[in-house]
């Protein structure tokens, strides 16, 4: 009651305040070009998905950042090289129609094992580039970049682009050749200067617009998310597929690939799965916290869009889901280092029937999001800017 | 002009009840509780990692995690009335996240107090799925074909089986089922029974491997800790909550992991053997 008698001399003051900025704005629009001022880009959250984000304070979404994060992304020219022979772009391995991995059809890396620009292969297969504004705790298939990182210059997404664009195995470019290049094209400074405030062309810039478009790589419209959602039911086999998924005395996959009440289908958390018994991949966890309890333990991937992903697992070992799904079943090894969440181990799985394998199958499968792998605004674009 | 007299003298009346009322709430004199959580084996801090406790059934075990919540957290005072904390919200600790393990709630009214009480897990009224969206919680959730909502502790290890292999397990509790024992293979959940605490999951059908569920049992329990602690105004009061793991296993019950192996989501009977057990797991005692 009281404050509501006060209230009227507030909302004076702040008439004035108000009418003082209104003024001050229409003061720089007759002259945009000395006022630089980008939309922000406000991110929704998909049903039942988190709420916090992993977006760094100094590299905040806007639409101008965003969009020339896309031509950044999809422009071989990332390279440092104009060299029609000499192009390589995120999007030469990270395809959208295959989840933003190769895909076991790609042209040009067989069985979809990627080689970098010289053909040195990379380290490890594929990771899907989805819903990444969600993972906290580490990204790349170790976790070597993560926001706590002792390192500052790997704590985020940003800096996996600077990884991939110098890696060997990747891009195998040199930062300043690539900010001269796109200092030189037509277009990119204007977009620079709209995303950042500035047109020339630092490769910090380079690495923020990028990461801005990575994080709205967001899938969130399955006919699961559909299905959570109340929108669709699920057929009697899916459905079954559902149940196994997230039962113990079922398939049991939930504990580490999340379901019902964790839709991003990961925990982003390292696990070793038991496929081994011995380990002699030097860059599992055990390489990134040198606790070797971690030994051979790799981050459980999401499973949004698992069926067009293959080849599975970090070395790619399995090429399909019948594949993996009879690891799981019957596959899984022994060793000190598994798991314990892996308790089915010593009955070598959770030994499914033939036709919960097809249920199981079928479940995952309902994952595939049809509108995130077409979505256009993830598309490459049409022109590049200095094409336009 | 008297117009405006009048307006100065309701704006200094108002301005000055205004006043007093702040005063008044500032005076109700409150401190700090700090929660320090420890997990303890057999007297002394828990070693994760390390095959070297024996429980009451015998088995040597070690654990490489715990997560669990707690809810409708109560201090009691000594006038018989009740504080409760964070209005009764779940609160999460895990042995992987120090942050969790030292938790403080301010406002707490200054006095003397005689205990606390609170839910093991969460009760039917919070035990909600989608409740929690975010990480550490959301990874606790409870699979809606099993009653939906959230674990209620995940403890984790491995113990040395009767064939003398370290065996994972999971000591899971959260909701239990009812499973339909004498009908057929083939029949199906009835739809209305089956996970009423999510829409979502209207339309489900059991695995093959399991019988059909025709109810839940909601297995949280309450725990109450005397203790006489004082809270002073504005000073922080600690308290140790020690999570005993071994009890776990010891009484009412003796729990053998041989005989439950290393699953208990859907068996009801060693989740309840868990839970009667809990009552004696926990002590409370202020820091020296
Ligand atoms: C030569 C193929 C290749 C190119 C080109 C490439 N990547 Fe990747 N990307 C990979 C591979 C392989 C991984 C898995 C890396 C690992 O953990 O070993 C990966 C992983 C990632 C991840 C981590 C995903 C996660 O879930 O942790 C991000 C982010 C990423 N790439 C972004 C980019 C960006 C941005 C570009 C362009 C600047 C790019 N990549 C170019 C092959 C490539
Ligand atoms: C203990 C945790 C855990 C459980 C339980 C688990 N997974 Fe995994 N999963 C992982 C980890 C870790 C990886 C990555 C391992 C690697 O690459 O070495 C993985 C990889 C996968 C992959 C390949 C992903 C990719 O992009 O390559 C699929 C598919 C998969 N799991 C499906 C399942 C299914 C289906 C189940 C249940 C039958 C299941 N998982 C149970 C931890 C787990
Ligand atoms: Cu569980």
């Amino acid at each position: 009651m009281c404050l509501l008698y006060q209230y009227p001399a507030e909302v004076k003051l702040f008439q004035v305040a108000a009418l003082s900025l209104i003024i001050l704005f229409s003061g720089c629009k007759d002259n945009p070009t000395d006022y630089w001022k980008p939309t922000p880009y406000q991110l929704s959250i998909p049903f039942g998905f988190p709420t916090k984000l992993n977006i760094p304070d100094d590299n905040p979404l806007t639409v101008e950042g965003i969009e020339l994060g896309r031509y950044l992304f999809y422009d071989g020219r990332l390279t440092g090289r104009t060299h029609p022979d000499s192009l390589m772009s995120c999007a030469t391995c990270h395809i959208q129609a295959n989840g933003f991995e190769a895909g076991i059809n790609h042209p040009r890396f067989q069985g979809g094992f990627v080689h970098g620009i010289t053909g040195i292969p990379t380290r490890h297969i594929m990771l899907p580039l989805v819903n990444l504004v969600w993972n906290h705790s580490g990204y790349g298939w170790n976790g070597f970049i993560w926001p706590d990182n002792p390192n500052i210059n790997l704590r985020n997404i940003e800096d996996f682009v600077r990884v991939a664009v110098m890696a060997e195995d990747e891009m195998s470019a040199d930062t300043t050749r690539v900010k001269q290049i796109f200092q030189q094209l037509k277009g990119y400074p204007e977009l620079f200067y709209k995303a950042f405030g500035s047109d020339k062309i630092t490769f910090r810039n380079i690495e923020r617009a990028i990461a801005q478009f990575v994080r709205t790589l967001i899938s969130a419209n399955s006919r699961f998310d559909k299905y959570l959602r109340g929108e669709v039911q699920l057929n009697p086999s899916e459905l079954r597929g559902f149940v196994l998924f997230t039962t113990e005395e079922g398939a049991d996959c939930f504990h580490c690939h999340g379901g019902g009440g964790n839709p991003l289908f990961t925990t982003h958390l390292f696990y070793n799965n038991g496929k081994d018994t011995v380990f002699d991949n030097l860059h599992d966890r055990y390489y990134i916290t040198g606790n070797p309890l971690h030994t051979g333990a790799f981050k459980a991937p999401s499973l949004r869009n698992i069926a067009v992903t293959a080849p599975y697992m970090h070395d790619g070992r399995f090429s399909s889901l019948d594949e993996v799904i009879d690891f799981y079943s019957t596959g899984v090894k022994y060793s000190s280092y598994i798991d314990p969440l892996m308790h089915h181990v010593l009955r070598g799985g959770v030994r499914l029937t033939p036709s919960q394998k097809n249920d199981l199958k079928a479940f995952l499968n309902t994952l595939t999001d049809l509108d995130f792998l077409i979505n256009p605004a993830f598309a490459r674009p049409e022109k590049f800017p200095d094409q336009q | 002009m008297s117009k405006l007299i009048i307006r100065y003298l309701a704006f200094s009346v108002i301005t000055f009840f205004i006043l007093l009322s702040c005063n008044k709430s500032s005076q109700t004199p409150s401190g700090i509780v700090r929660f320090d959580v420890q997990h303890k084996a057999n007297g002394s801090t828990l070693e994760l990692n390390k095959l070297i406790y024996t429980n009451a059934a015998g088995n040597q075990y070690m654990v490489t995690e715990v997560q669990w919540f707690v809810s409708k957290v109560k201090l009691q005072k000594s006038d018989g009335s009740t504080f409760v904390l964070k209005n009764g919200e779940p609160i999460y600790f895990d042995t992987g996240i120090p942050a969790t393990l030292s938790q403080s709630f301010d406002k707490v009214p200054a006095g003397s107090y005689t205990g606390i009480s609170f839910i093991f897990g969460l009760d039917e009224t919070q035990n909600k799925s989608l409740r929690f969206t975010n990480p550490p919680e959301s990874f606790m959730f409870w699979p809606d074909y099993l009653g939906g909502g959230y674990h209620y502790m995940k403890l984790n290890g491995k113990w040395l089986n009767v064939n003398g292999l370290i065996e994972p397990f999971n000591f899971h509790l959260g909701i239990g089922q009812i499973y339909d024992t004498i009908a057929p293979k083939s029949a199906w959940v009835n739809m209305n029974d089956c996970c009423k605490s999510a829409r979502h999951c209207e339309g489900y059908q059991p695995p093959q491997k399991t019988m059909p569920i025709t109810g839940f049992v909601q297995n949280y329990f309450e725990v109450s800790l005397p203790l006489a602690f004082t809270i002073e105004e504005n000073k922080t009061q600690s308290l140790n909550l020690q999570m005993n793991i071994e009890q776990w296993f010891k009484e009412p019950h003796i729990y053998d992991h041989n005989h439950w192996g290393g699953s208990i989501m859907q068996q009801q009977a060693a989740m309840k053997a868990g839970c009667d057990n809990g009552h004696n797991v926990f002590t409370l005692s202020i820091p020296r």
